[in-house]
């Protein structure tokens, strides 16, 4: 018997083959801009930069955990034997044509790391932490090509703006105005942290990618861009899985002929 | 559920235009399509909609602290100030027109002031689209 190869997704729309793209943890994700890892510090307002881990129970090398199989199987990541806190970090991701929606958010985060607790919600996604090993995954979130300055929001709270129009410069709204636009430099600036306290200098994320070149990174599928129901595998595997789910409930295997 | 009607009923429902922009608008644009509409006749009340921004931010751990949101101020409208607590995302003009001629011109001034104003765009509806009168509701 050969090994179940993953598929990750189906379909042939551009929308599905960046599903798959961003699923599959083979797929290096493209880097897009550099935000020193102090700015992500400061932008997730956790702890000062420089400051020391806060720990929430002794290092795991001292060998006071108790005598558990699971224990010894599972490697434990660097956050974990070192004790440190669960701390978070929150996406909200535009409905217009955001590289990357919060479902998907989860499947990529659960198939690329080892480690993390996330939720998804309509228009945010949470990761929760341990707190060294979170701060290198933000500072990947928003350097990659999953975070666009414009309409990826880091929002620890007051979430709202994913489905609410663009503002005249093309910015997702956010009633605590965390970022702003630089008419200058056309970039978009951190002015404060994910929970808006604001931040002692400007945190500039770069330049906002242009709609033509969203369109085609996204994974979202719109009536406006890539219809769903015009990805003929994409709507059959939906109505699969809903029909098994109607017909089945919690025994799908049991559904004949579907 | 709206609450009462902003002004008196007039006695008959009077048409309004809606302004519906196509970008939430900056307070510096919507002050400047308020100026516009403000000289043009026939205009009963204008109501605005948008997006909630508070004066100080309501949770999480900075509970308390002023939001400091560059687009919640006071604008001047025709010599008075009007304080904007939205980042407003459309108009509902009520006319004050008897007839069928009156409603069309007023509409295409209204369309003009939009068109120099908003440049990122907006559909503009007629009909009526807010509460004229007092219901059953108001009545306590």
């Amino acid at each position: 018997m050969t090994a179940y190869k993953r598929q990750f997704y189906p379909g042939n729309s551009t929308p599905a083959k960046n599903r798959r793209r961003v699923m599959d943890p083979k797929v290096k994700l493209k880097k897009l801009r550099d935000v020193s890892m102090d700015d992500v510090v400061r932008i997730m307002g956790h702890r000062n930069p420089g400051e020391d881990y806060k720990s929430i129970h002794p290092p795991i090398e001292e060998g006071k955990e108790p005598d558990c199989p699971i224990r010894k199987l599972v490697e434990p990541i660097e956050g974990a034997k070192k004790g440190d806190r669960i701390r978070y970090i929150q996406f909200t991701d535009s409905v217009y044509f955001a590289p990357i929606s919060p479902y998907q958010r989860a499947w990529m985060y659960l198939s690329r790391y080892r480690g993390l607790d996330t939720g998804t919600l309509s228009g945010r996604q949470i990761i929760e932490m341990r707190e060294r090993d979170l701060e290198k995954l933000a500072k990947e979130m928003i350097d990659n090509e999953t975070f666009d300055p414009a309409l990826t929001g880091i929002r620890g709270a007051t979430v709202h703006g994913h489905a609410c129009r663009l503002d005249e410069n093309g910015l997702m709204f956010d009633a605590w105005q965390r970022y702003v636009w630089d008419k200058d430099k056309k970039e978009v600036v951190y002015v404060k942290d994910q929970v808006a306290i604001p931040l002692d200098r400007k945190i500039s994320v770069g330049k906002p990618a242009s709609m033509a070149d969203l369109k085609k990174r996204t994974t979202i599928f719109r009536a406006d861009g890539v219809d769903m129901r015009d990805d003929k595998e994409v709507t059959a595997y939906g109505l699969r899985i809903h029909k098994l789910r109607t017909l089945g409930g919690y025994q799908p295997f049991n559904v004949k002929d579907v | 559920m709206l609450s009462e009607p902003t002004v008196e009923y007039a006695g008959i429902p009077l048409p309004e235009v809606e302004i519906f922009s196509n970008a939430l608008l900056s307070a510096e644009t919507t002050e400047k399509v308020l100026n516009a509409l403000d000289p043009i006749e026939h205009i009963r009340q204008i109501n605005m909609t948008g997006e909630s921004i508070s004066k100080n931010l309501n949770s999480g751990p900075g509970k308390g602290i002023p939001n400091n949101h560059s687009e919640r101020k006071v604008i001047k409208v025709g010599g008075k100030d009007v304080e904007l607590r939205f980042q407003v995302g459309a108009f509902y003009i009520e006319l004050n027109v008897e007839n069928q001629e009156m409603l069309d011109e007023a509409v295409e001034k209204i369309r003009a002031a939009c068109d120099a104003n908003m440049p990122r765009g907006f559909s503009l509806t007629v009909g009526r689209y807010s509460k004229y009168r007092k219901t059953l509701r108001d009545y306590k």
